[in-house]
């Protein structure tokens, strides 16, 4: 019995020893954090000729603003700087920039060929691990394109930082509207993805609407109402030609959108007062129907892979978002929340679903997986609708009206997380806008 | 039942004889002390007390002559203050000239110190001491001999008879026709020519002092210890053993609990000090979370949970050449760098002052792992 007892108390004290004792090094959990811009330290490009001096100077406020304007990233100002970067092989004073806690910091430099091509580089620096992040880049082109060229330096810096692609060096294509509410006249417009280089791709004689860029942003998708009837065209972007596709005459189709290859068009199309979608191979005209209900179903879209479409059907009574595949069959409805929803989008990474939503009079830009769950409101206002998504699938821009007489419509965009909401500057009014992927 | 009556019958009867015959109520007789007295007649009494001679009485007593009486000095007669010496005017002297304005001296340039790029002669680090091995065995050797002689004799076999002359030793031999007689054989008593003493005798090679022994080499990382699953062996073997005494059993107990799970890494083994308390633990973890900025990083980044290691200064700075990403879970590799380029950050940036951490307890925290788990920080 004794032995026992002993033994056991003997147990008992070696087993102890380790709650007061430390094994190995200390380990600790961090699971809480803070969501804030990251400070980030953008001096003008070194102009390494005088050719380039503006050049430089406007470059670099280009990159600080494409970096700034998604809300992940805050500028220091310069009246702060401690070093200048004079020298773009000169070493970086690192203990300078994070005495102003600048956590990144770009260096840049421009020079202007004899033939008017120019050259920009820069590197970027993780300041307080006090080494490069990853290897320095140049860009060779025009001057005419040098928004592009610095648009380029903004993406690389984004994707270094945050760990996903870029989307500055991208293009919008729009509605433009102008005119007073019961006489807006509306044309198709393409400018860069912050408002710049705007282009009017037709004139304001006829009504047009939804346009789609195509998977390689070459071609564009819409619909006028120049025939009397709305009729989808696709249009050449470089050339601005176009041409409509093989609907029938006395039909009306709308709401295209490309597939991912490239090669084939979904779009609605009503006949007899009933509305399905169908789908189209661009080249040969060969249309096949994939909806047969006499409900209205329209507002299709692909998802990433092609292999599955979702778009709105009010089968159940109600404008609903149903997902089915993209040869057709029978849907899966994914939106059961109160309210309406429409215009569905598939994210470009395959994992979300952008909607418009109405409900008690207001409308909602909002979010949700692909199954319908974890539905997010990123919006309300009065009207907001046609949600498009970001080539990197970050940021989702649409449509915002005004209420009253003297309302107008207007391009906004919103990071998925409900953050940084904000007006895209535009001529006059904007609506309908479509993103274009990446730039090559 | 039965065995009970007989044992208690019997325990009762031994009680009883015991007390009979053990001794237990036999009284032994007190001590008593015997002093001799001696018989006396009155009238030896008498003579006996008339012997004894009584003092006489006096009354003359040498009373001490008492002190003459003295003088008493006569008073001291006042004496009048002395009247103060006038002051003595100071002398007054013409003011001395004032001093010269000491000339500037002439900046000499300083003497340029003679530097040389030569390393300084540095004394050379104590070594250790080398010694010869001694040439002494540490077996025991035979006591010399005792024996002083002309002639040094190497100590016979054990089984030699000493002997004043040296005989050898027959054998019977069974070859020989007449065997000879056998003899035992002979040898003179081991001696040698002179008497070593102590003080001649040749000082030993041996160190006399020694160099304090190096300390241990660093210990293997912990990721090189033994695996810590306890050996069910030992419990087996334990069990088959039977009846274990008391002191092996704790013995084993502590050996079993020593190797099983409790048994502390050889990294821990080298940490002193109290151990970290809860509360600094959370000052460390809130510092760095302070400055743990997810804003910036992807959607899968968000999603992926990565191990950061990170070696850390006695002033409570983290050196930045030790930080490393140990593991990652949840994203790509790509995601996993841009977490960790995150909390690469947020570890530099917020302990470039120097973490709060107690310096009693440095060994606790110089190494740190921290997993930075962005679970709460995701997009919802």
């Amino acid at each position: 019995m004794m032995t026992r007892v002993l033994t056991l108390l003997a147990a008992l004290v070696v087993l102890a020893l380790p709650a007061a004792a430390q094994t190995g090094p200390l380990r600790i959990e961090i699971t809480e954090g803070v969501i804030e811009p990251l400070p980030f330290a953008n001096p003008d490009f070194v102009a390494e000729n005088a050719a380039a001096t503006e050049l430089a100077r406007a470059i670099a406020r280009v990159v600080a603003e494409d970096l700034t304007g998604t809300g992940l990233f805050r500028e220091i100002p310069s009246t702060a700087f401690i070093s200048q970067i004079t020298s773009f092989n000169s070493p970086v004073q690192f203990a300078d920039w994070r005495a102003i806690n600048a956590q990144a910091l770009i260096s840049g430099a421009v020079s202007v060929g004899g033939d008017g091509s120019i050259a920009v580089k820069f590197r970027l620096y993780d300041v307080f691990a006090g080494q490069e992040l990853g290897d320095g880049l140049q860009f060779n082109g025009t001057q005419a394109g040098w928004r592009r060229m610095a648009h380029k330096v903004a993406d690389a810096v984004y994707s270094r930082i945050t760990g996903e692609g870029g989307y500055f060096d991208s293009r919008v294509v729009y509605v433009a509207e102008t005119g007073p509410k019961d006489d807006r006249r509306k044309r198709l417009a393409i400018m860069d993805y912050d408002g710049a280089n705007v282009q009017y791709l037709t004139d304001s004689a006829s009504i047009v609407l939804a346009p789609r860029f195509s998977p390689s942003g070459d071609r564009i998708l819409f619909t006028s109402y120049e025939s009397g009837f709305p009729r989808i065209y696709v249009m050449d972007v470089a050339s601005v030609g176009r041409r409509a596709l093989a609907t029938q005459d006395g039909t009306m189709s709308f709401a295209p959108r490309f597939a991912p290859d490239g090669n084939t068009v979904v779009y609605s199309l009503t006949t007899g007062g009933n509305t399905d979608i169908y789908r189209m191979d661009i080249n040969s005209g060969a249309a096949t129907r994939l909806t047969s209900t006499p409900s209205i179903e329209t507002a299709p879209s692909f998802s990433p892979d092609g292999s599955r479409i979702v778009f709105e059907s009010d089968r159940s009574g109600t404008q609903q978002l149903y997902i089915m595949s993209a040869q057709g069959g029978e849907p899966q409805r994914i939106s059961f929340g109160q309210g309406r929803y429409g215009t569905p989008v598939w994210s470009p990474r395959g994992d979300l679903i952008a909607f418009t939503k109405q409900s008690k009079g207001r409308f909602h830009i909002g979010v949700m997986r692909t199954d319908g769950s974890e539905e997010r409101l990123l919006t309300a206002s009065f009207l907001d609708e046609g949600p498009t998504w970001s080539p990197n699938g970050r940021v989702i821009m649409f449509t915002r009206e005004t209420q009253g007489e003297a309302g107008s419509a207007s391009l906004y965009s919103v990071d998925i997380s409900g953050r940084n909401l904000k007006q895209i500057r535009t001529e006059g009014g904007a609506s309908d806008p479509a993103w274009s992927p990446l730039q090559r | 039942m039965r065995i009970g009556y007989y044992i208690s019958g019997a325990g009762h009867i031994a009680l009883i004889l015991f007390v009979l015959f053990g001794g237990m109520f036999n009284s032994s007789p007190e001590p008593f002390e015997v002093t001799e007295v001696s018989v006396i007649s009155g009238a030896e009494f008498e003579a006996m007390m008339a012997a004894a001679q009584q003092p006489e009485a006096t009354t003359d007593v040498a009373m001490p002559t008492p002190p003459a009486p003295q003088e008493a000095p006569p008073p001291a007669e006042s004496q009048p203050d002395p009247t103060p010496p006038p002051p003595v005017e100071p002398q007054v002297t013409e003011a001395p000239p004032p001093d010269p304005a000491p000339q500037p001296a002439e900046a000499l340039p300083p003497q340029p110190a003679e530097v040389t790029d030569a390393a300084p002669v540095l004394a050379p680090p104590p070594q250790e001491q080398v010694v010869l091995a001694p040439d002494n065995s540490s077996r025991p050797v035979p006591l010399p001999a005792e024996r002083v002689a002309p002639e040094p004799v190497a100590a016979p076999e054990p089984d030699t008879r000493v002997a004043d002359t040296v005989t050898e030793e027959v054998v019977p031999d069974a070859a020989a026709e007449t065997p000879r007689e056998e003899t035992e054989a002979g040898a003179p008593e081991e001696a040698t020519t002179q008497i070593v003493t102590e003080a001649m005798e040749k000082p030993s090679a041996a160190p006399t002092s020694s160099i304090r022994p190096r300390t241990r080499p660093a210990r293997p990382d912990p990721v090189a210890e033994a695996p810590r699953d306890p050996a069910p062996q030992p419990q087996q073997q334990q069990a088959a053993q039977p009846q274990p005494s008391t002191s092996d059993a704790v013995n084993d107990a502590l050996r079993q609990a020593l190797e099983g799970a409790g048994a502390p890494s050889p990294a821990a083994a080298g940490q002193s000090g109290p151990p970290m308390t809860s509360g600094e633990r959370d000052a460390l973890r809130v510092a760095v979370q302070q400055c743990w900025n997810v804003g910036s990083l992807s959607s899968e980044a968000l999603r992926t949970t990565v191990v950061v290691a990170v070696s850390m200064s006695e002033d409570g700075r983290p050196m930045n050449e030790t930080l490393r990403m140990l593991s990652y879970d949840g994203g790509s590799a790509d995601a996993a760098r841009q977490a960790f380029e995150s909390a690469r950050r947020a570890i530099i940036r917020c302990g470039a002052n120097g973490f709060n951490l107690p310096r009693d307890k440095y060994a606790q925290w110089r190494d740190i792992e921290m997993t930075f788990n962005p679970e709460n920080m995701r997009i919802r």
